[in-house]
C-alpha cells in the first residue's frame, strides 16, 4: 500500500507543527483571517488539524458535501482560496516538505475550489 | 545603570505580564511592557474588572481570607486570536498599603496545542472504531470461507498449510431437477431458494457440529470431525442429512416450488486447505468427497445413501435397504444403501 504524505514526512508529530504554524498565518493574514474573527478557538483549530490531515492523507476524510456546507454561509472569493492555497504552500515548504508533494496538496486543494468558493 | 533600574527593565520586558494593584479598589499602579501588549488600552488608574468585566473579585477576596495567592484564567481576543492567560494575583504589601501582584503567562498556545490533540483524537478514534467495524466484516467473511481454527492459523501466519485429516465424515447433497429449476426460474428467485434452504442447511450443520465447506450451485458439501477429530463425526453427518431432508419435506408442504435433495454421506481420508492464491476459498478434496459425491449420484430424490460399513458403523441403529453397486476403489464393486428408518436421535426433532 502506498504511504500516504502523512506517514512519509513522520505522522503528527510532525503535522501538528504545520498545522499550528498554518493556523498562526491564517489569523494573521489579513485576506483570510477575518474568517476566523468570531469563531471560538477549538472549532477554529479543530478545522485547520482536519484540513491538514485531510489534503495530506492522514486519518480525516471529508466528503464533499461536508466541505460544501462547512463554507456555504461564508463569502470566500476566488481572491481567499488563492491566498490560502499560497499561504498553505509557503507553510509546507517551511517545514521541509519536497516541491512535488507541496504541488500534490496543491492540487488536491484546487479540486475542492468549486465546493468552497461561493 | 543601578540595580534598580537594571531590574525595572528586566521586569517591564520579560515574556510575563506583571501589574501592580492597590488592593481595595483593585486599580492598577504599574504593568509592564508585555501586560501592556497584551492589553493595549489599559491605563494606570483603571479598575481591574474595567480590564477584566468577567473578574470574579469575591472568589479572590474569599482567598485572601486563607492565603496570600489566588490563581485564576482569563480569556480575551487579541485582534483575531483568542488568548488564554493564567493569572497569579499575591496580596502583599508596600509601605503599609495592601497591594495585589498580579502576574499573568500566557498558556494561549497550550490551549491550543490542547484542541489541536482534541481534534486529532477523535480523528484517530473514528479512523479506529472504522477500521475495527471493517475487520470485524473481513473476519465475518473469511469465516464464512473456513473454520475458525484454519482462519486463525491464516490470520498468525498468512498462509494455510495443506493438512491431512485421516477421519472426518462427508456429507454430499445436491438437488434432482435443478438445471431445469435454473432454466425456467428468475435468476433472483432460484438465489433467493437457495440463500433460504442453506442457511437452513447450516443452522442444521451447526446443531451436530457440522462444519459446511462450499456451496457449488446446488452441490453442498459439510464435513464432521474436521479439523478437530471427533468419535461422533458419522453420528454427526448421519443426523444432519436425515433433518436436511425432514427440514425440506416440512418446506415443501408450505412452498409452491419442491425441492428435492439426494445426499452422500461417506467416511474417511480428506484434505483440507486454502487453494488459490488471488482468489482463494477454503476447500476439502479426497477420498471421503469423492465417495460422497458419487454416493450421492446413486441416491433417489431424498433419499441419503452411504456404504454398508458407514450405516453400520452409525451408534443409533436405522434400517437401510440396498441401492447398487458402486465401484469404490476395491477389488470389487460394493454394494451401497439407502437410509430407509428414521435415526432414533431424529424422532421428534
Amino acid at each position: 500500500m502506498e504511504r500516504s504524505l502523512f506517514e512519509k514526512y513522520g505522522g503528527f508529530a510532525v503535522i501538528s507543527r504545520i498545522v499550528m504554524d498554518l493556523y498562526d498565518r491564517l489569523l494573521e493574514d489579513d485576506d483570510v483571517g477575518p474568517f476566523f474573527e468570531n469563531v471560538d478557538l477549538p472549532r477554529i483549530v479543530d478545522h485547520q488539524t482536519q484540513f491538514v490531515s485531510a489534503l495530506m492523507g492522514g486519518p480525516a476524510s471529508f466528503t464533499d458535501e461536508q466541505i460544501r456546507r462547512l463554507h456555504e454561509r461564508l463569502d470566500i472569493n476566488d481572491a481567499h482560496f488563492d491566498q490560502l492555497k499560497v499561504l498553505l504552500a509557503e507553510t509546507l515548504g517551511d517545514h521541509g516538505v519536497a516541491p512535488e508533494d507541496i504541488d500534490t496538496v496543491a492540487q488536491a486543494f484546487e479540486q475542492r475550489r468549486g465546493l468552497v468558493v461561493g | 545603570m543601578s540595580i534598580e533600574a537594571i531590574n525595572e527593565q528586566l521586569l517591564r520586558a520579560i515574556g510575563v505580564g506583571v501589574a501592580l494593584l492597590d488592593l481595595r479598589e483593585l486599580r492598577f499602579r504599574f504593568f509592564n511592557d508585555t501586560f501592556r501588549e497584551w492589553f493595549g488600552d489599559v491605563e494606570i488608574g483603571q479598575t481591574l474588572t474595567d480590564l477584566f468585566p468577567e473578574f470574579d473579585v469575591a472568589a479572590m477576596r474569599d482567598a485572601f481570607k486563607d492565603s496570600v495567592r489566588f490563581t485564576t484564567e482569563a480569556s480575551f481576543r487579541l485582534r483575531r486570536r483568542t488568548m488564554t492567560i493564567a493569572v497569579t494575583i499575591d496580596s502583599a504589601e508596600e509601605g503599609g498599603e495592601p497591594i495585589a501582584v498580579l502576574v499573568c503567562q500566557n498558556i494561549s498556545r497550550i490551549k491550543e496545542l490542547e484542541a489541536m490533540i482534541d481534534s486529532y483524537s477523535m480523528m484517530v478514534e473514528r479512523n479506529t472504531r472504522e477500521i475495527k467495524r471493517e475487520k470485524e466484516q473481513v473476519e465475518k467473511l473469511l469465516l464464512n470461507m473456513m473454520p475458525r481454527s484454519v482462519y486463525e492459523e491464516y490470520k498468525s501466519f498468512g498462509v494455510v498449510t495443506p493438512r491431512l485429516y485421516e477421519d472426518v465424515a462427508v456429507l454430499c447433497l445436491d438437488f434432482a431437477g435443478f438445471s431445469e429449476f435454473v432454466v425456467e426460474n428468475d435468476a433472483g428467485v432460484v438465489v433467493s431458494e437457495l440463500n433460504d434452504i442453506y442457511t437452513a442447511f447450516d443452522r442444521i450443520g451447526d446443531q451436530f457440529g457440522c462444519e459446511r465447506i462450499k456451496t457449488v450451485g446446488d452441490t453442498y458439501i459439510t464435513v464432521a470431525g474436521m479439523p478437530d477429530p471427533a468419535d461422533s463425526a458419522s453420528s454427526s453427518i448421519a443426523n444432519a442429512a436425515v433433518r436436511f431432508v425432514r427440514y425440506l419435506e416440512q418446506r415443501n408442504r408450505s412452498h409452491p416450488i419442491q425441492w428435492r435433495c439426494r445426499v452422500g454421506v461417506s467416511q474417511g481420508a480428506v484434505i483440507g486447505s486454502v487453494v488459490g492464491v488471488q482468489k482463494y476459498i477454503y476447500d476439502v478434496f479426497g477420498p471421503a468427497v469423492i465417495e460422497a459425491s458419487q454416493l450421492r449420484q446413486l441416491a433417489q430424490p431424498m433419499h441419503i445413501v452411504g456404504t454398508r460399513a458407514f450405516i453400520q458403523a452409525l451408534p443409533d441403529p436405522c434400517s437401510s435397504e440396498p441401492v447398487g453397486t458402486l465401484d469404490l476403489g476395491g477389488k470389487e464393486p460394493e454394494e451401497v444403501f439407502a437410509l430407509t428408518g428414521r435415526l432414533d436421535a431424529a424422532e421428534g426433532a
